[in-house]
């Protein structure tokens, strides 16, 4: 069984990123479920998507993956992650990308959060373990490429990069096509490399 | 067939369209609302044919409507979630009564936790007080199986049948194989055919009916018991592998419980394996088929039992059935679960606490994990942990960057600042107005209940003003009566319509304001002002929320007047248009007084302590975050210092003041809406730009037979209809009177109490009054030409061709 969990901002992504997932996995002749958080925590909140795949023929029960039981957390802001950690598997990678999102909760506290600080917690969490943790500097990536929306895609390349998912770029990208609207594909593809 | 990846919502569509469904009718609410919108899409990309589907204005309409389908012989899907049920309620129990014709399935769904409600409350609980059969899915495979069932047991037996998904089985997607189209079942040729005994209800024939429904409940109990496909929804396994003794140990589980206990079984299992420990013999069940209660065969699985372990979400429906089974039958069973403390009693369960429950009560406490040989890992995990995770920040729901919601809340709380007044939310997008710092919302109850609550608050307690608030499609769906009540009864209330053109929470759906159908029709969409015109509120004012100062002065002209007053809010959901340039903080001017942020917390303004500029010193500055920012421009209105400014794309605004930018924009925006061809269905600009519409008919004409008592009220105030047809009408100068904070004294109180807690120096509050006095008007003197540039640039608006595509929220 893979639990790959995607955690981030409503509004980040992470509902496609879940859908091109359970496509790769299912093109692999696995078989899949997904879970979503859809509601009012769109509106800006902590959102969560669940990916599980029975990559060695079994059948998947829950669509929710239970604590320490997640092979891969993607998070879309790194305290995000830091909040998803009990749910990693003892072995499991934490890919992270690097830009906070502030909420507004914190904007009106005395001490604002900053995602340096998180980042900096996140090390220390996996001193360890160091090769656990993959931090995505994903505000130079996204500028190459030049256009945010991508983030979502490439985070699964460095998902998939780290090795813990037995599914490699082409699968990534046979998945994108099939599930991505037309007019984004090559955006995306681009995003991979 | 192709193999899809469907949510549970996604699923059931699917399914009920395989089924023939001829209408499908509903009210968006979470975690509902995908099932409607997927009928739609497929019927609209030319996979569906036949069908009907549409968003009523609410529950009640929809199944009322469905009804008479049935009656007609035709298959009718009708959708909402749990609280949904509620306004229908009084259709349900009646016409249960009268029985169907054309099978009649209700998709209920409930939101154990509540993730997205106000309520926990239980469908199957309803289901067996309103008598009516209900199917419970633990998986959307299931879901979609189920709705077929359901279909056919409904025509069977003559019985709406209720399908009750959860959000988990509702929002969780698994592949499926789908047809490639379908074909809604024709409806018998004779139609409705007139039969007064039994199609009108009467007390005699619900005496008889009464009797019917027993008779069918006991029959359909006994096919939800020995039945195909009902038995499967109501499997046995035994375990664990190779055991040798008959269980005693039972667990039963309801819904997507049923999948959690499956998968505790296998864990508990596995890490018995790995530490040699014998886990005892038991025997599982899921009910999916709770009500009527299929007694013979859970009598049939509880042979040999000594114990049973109910999992179930929301109220103890199995295990009350299973202690009257046991009771009945004088069987030996004890019923362990919510009703013993050794479930949860509400909120959701997940697979981590059904381990726990099943550890324990199989005995194995202590057992497992002591010879877990993954110690090492154990020791592991503890490592990676988040040190200060209670520090995280929390990150509850907001109202989107560039809402304009965010503007009518700062207007209605400006308006007011220090006037005692009670502000009655209502369900929405804007019940997020209750969130600092706007925190301008005081109740929410339920659909509608804004405008009614607000009216016995005015009763009792006068000396506060009774303000409510509703959005456009709640305005629909239950807020009209509310109103005629209040005119009817006298009551002295001011109504704020948040009229963002959508459905927003949910996601986006269309309602009769807006006249575009799921049909894909475009219909004349209805005005709110005639309405409101129509149910006695004489006093109606338009404003642009994200205009502040003009939507201050509406908002003060109508809680001015004595008796029922509104004012509409117009501006589109910022998810249905496209936005804006973000705007940025000039870091020379930006005093890091914080004041864009307390004042309306735009999730698009951060603040980061370690920023310096020349006028924040070591204070820190505020920073906008230009992937969030749409550019609504409200905090730039906000801003005493001006340190907000437009994006300037090109060399040649540099040295224009922020007016004659304005005025550049403008001609531009005009030059563009002289050019642009509208499309007919965008439906944007049906409702604010061809403002015509909205006036045909509506206004002058309807006010003609009765002329409101405008003794008290400034003449000045233009209101609706007797002074003009101007979009905005606002009150040139005469709010001063009620408004002693206007003047420059309390300003600057005002002004330096903001200060105050971030320590400005007095030399900078100085410069906060002098920035103040030299707005160039307040709120007291509207500039009219400025609220007509707004308009004009709130007019050029476009659809985003892709409108969302996930689904939103609450009802
Ligand atoms: S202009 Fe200001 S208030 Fe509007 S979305 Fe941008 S940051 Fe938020
Ligand atoms: S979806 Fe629309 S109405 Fe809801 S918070 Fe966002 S902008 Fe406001």
């Amino acid at each position: 069984m893979l639990n790959v969990m995607l955690t981030g901002v409503g509004g980040q992504g992470t509902v496609l990123a879940a859908k091109v997932l359970a496509q790769a996995a299912q093109e692999k002749g696995w078989h899949v479920r997904t879970a979503e958080t859809i509601g009012m925590a769109q509106r800006g909140g902590s959102v969560v998507s669940h990916v599980r795949m029975g990559n060695e023929g079994e059948e998947v029960q829950s669509p929710l993956i239970a604590r320490g039981c997640a092979d891969v957390i993607i998070a879309f802001e790194p305290a995000e992650g830091a909040r998803m950690l009990p749910y990693l598997a003892p072995t499991g990678v934490l890919v992270t990308a690097t830009t906070a999102v502030q909420p507004v909760t914190a904007a009106l506290a005395k001490d604002s959060y900053r995602g340096s600080v998180v980042l900096q917690g996140l090390r220390d969490a996996f001193a360890q373990a160091p090769d656990q943790l993959v931090i995505v500097p994903d505000d130079e990536l996204l500028e190459r490429i030049g256009n945010r929306k991508v983030l979502n895609t490439v985070l699964l390349a460095k998902a998939i990069g780290t090795g813990r998912l037995p599914l490699d770029l082409d699968d990534l990208r046979s998945a994108i096509r099939a599930c991505v609207k037309p007019a984004f594909v090559d955006l995306n593809l681009q995003a991979i490399g | 067939m192709a193999k899809k990846l469907l949510m549970g919502n996604e699923a059931m569509a699917h399914a009920a369209l395989e089924a023939g469904v001829r209408v499908v009718a509903g009210y968006p609410g979470t975690p509902s609302s995908e099932i409607v919108e997927t009928v739609a899409k497929l019927r609209a990309a030319g996979i569906a044919h036949g069908v009907h589907v549409e968003w009523s204005t609410n529950e009640k309409v929809a199944l009322e409507l469905l009804f008479g389908a049935s009656l007609a012989g035709a298959r009718g899907l009708f959708t909402c979630k749990q609280m949904g049920l509620n306004v229908a309620s009084d259709a349900l129990m009646s016409l249960n009564y009268v029985s169907v014709r054309g099978g009649l399935v209700l998709v209920v769904a409930d939101d154990p936790g509540p993730i997205s409600s106000q309520t926990e409350q239980d469908t199957r609980r309803f289901a067996a007080f309103a008598k009516v059969p209900v199917l419970d899915p633990s998986t959307p495979e299931q879901a979609f199986r189920m709705i077929q069932a359901a279909f056919d047991l409904s025509e069977r037996f003559h019985t709406p049948v209720i399908v009750r998904p959860t959000t988990r089985v509702d929002h969780a997607s698994a592949f499926f194989e789908v047809a490639d189209e379908t074909f809604a079942r024709p409806v018998p040729e004779e139609g409705f055919e007139r039969d007064v005994s039994k199609w009108v209800i009467f007390p005699r024939r619900a005496y008889e009916a009464h009797g019917e429904i027993n008779e069918r409940l006991s029959q359909v109990a006994d096919a939800f018991s020995s039945e195909e496909p009902f038995s499967s929804f109501n499997e046995v396994v035994e375990g664990p592998e190779g055991a040798s003794d008959d269980p005693v140990f039972g667990i039963v589980a309801s819904g997507i419980s049923a999948a959690y206990v499956r998968e505790a079984l296998q864990m508990v299992e596995e890490r018995a394996g790995r530490a040699h420990v014998k886990i005892p013999a038991y025997r599982f069940m899921q009910v999916g088929t709770p009500y009527p209660f299929p007694a013979q065969a859970l009598s049939r699985f509880a042979s040999g039992l000594s114990d049973i372990l109910v999992i179930e979400e929301l109220d103890y429906v199995l295990e009350d059935e299973l202690a009257q089974l046991a009771g009945r039958t004088h069987a030996s069973f004890n019923v362990h679960g919510k009703l013993t403390g050794e479930a949860r009693d509400r909120g959701e369960n997940d697979v981590d606490d059904v381990v726990l429950r099943i550890e324990k009560y199989l005995g194995l406490v202590g057992r497992l994990r002591l010879h877990l040989h993954e110690q090492d890992e154990d020791a592991r995990t503890a490592s990676i942990s988040y040190e200060q995770a209670s520090e995280l920040p929390v990150r509850p729901p907001v109202l989107c960057p560039g809402c304009p919601h965010r503007g009518a809340f700062y207007a209605v709380k400006q308006a007011l600042l220090k006037t005692p007044a009670v502000l009655c939310g209502d369900i929405g997008c804007y019940t997020l107005g209750n969130a600092q710092p706007l925190d301008a919302v005081d109740t929410c109850l339920c659909m509608g209940a804004g405008v009614t609550m607000a009216q016995g608050l005015s009763v009792v307690d006068p000396a506060k003003k009774a303000v409510a608030y509703i959005g456009d499609s709640t305005f629909f769906a239950s807020g009209m009566t509310g109103l005629a009540n209040a005119a009817y009864n006298g009551h002295d209330i001011t109504v704020m319509v948040l009229d963002n053109a959508t459905t927003a929470m949910t996601g986006s759906q269309p309602h009769p304001g807006t006249g575009y159908t799921l049909m894909g029709d475009q219909n004349e969409p209805l005005s709110i002002e005639a309405v409101l015109l129509a149910n006695g509120f004489s006093h109606v004012y338009h404003a642009n929320p994200l205009d502040k100062d003009a939507s201050i002065v509406a908002v003060k002209a109508a809680i001015a007047y004595d008796g029922p007053s509104a004012v509409i809010f117009e501006s589109p959901c910022i998810q249905l248009i496209k936005p804006d340039e973000p705007v940025s903080i000039d870091a020379d001017v930006c005093t890091g007084c914080k004041k864009c942020i307390t004042e309306i917390g735009c999730p698009g303004i951060g603040f980061d302590p370690l920023r310096e500029g020349p006028r924040s010193g070591s204070r820190g500055q505020a920073f906008i975050d230009p992937a969030l920012c749409n550019g609504c421009d409200l905090c730039v209105q906000v801003c005493p210092f001006k340190a907000i400014t437009f994006p300037v794309p090109d060399a040649e605004f540099a040295d224009l003041a922020e007016d004659e930018v304005f005025e550049v924009v403008e001609a531009e925006a005009e030059e563009s809406l002289a050019d642009a061809e509208f499309d007919e269905t965008n439906e944007v600009e049906e409702s604010y730009v061809d403002e015509a519409s909205h006036d045909d008919g509506a206004s002058a004409d309807s006010y003609q037979g009765e002329e409101p008592d405008l003794s008290g009220f400034d003449e000045t105030v233009g209101v609706y209809g007797l002074e003009d047809e101007e979009l905005f009408l606002f009150d040139d100068g005469a709010g001063e009177a009620d408004s002693a904070e206007s003047d420059d004294d309390a300003e600057k109180a005002v002004a330096i109490e903001e200060c105050a807690t971030v320590a400005l120096d007095p030399s900078e509050l100085e410069e906060i009054s002098a920035a103040k006095a030299s707005e160039p008007d307040g709120p007291q003197s509207v500039d009219q030409e400025a609220l007509t540039r707004r308009l004009v640039l709130t007019d050029e608006l476009n659809i985003e061709e892709d409108l969302p595509e996930e689904g939103g929220q609450d009802a």
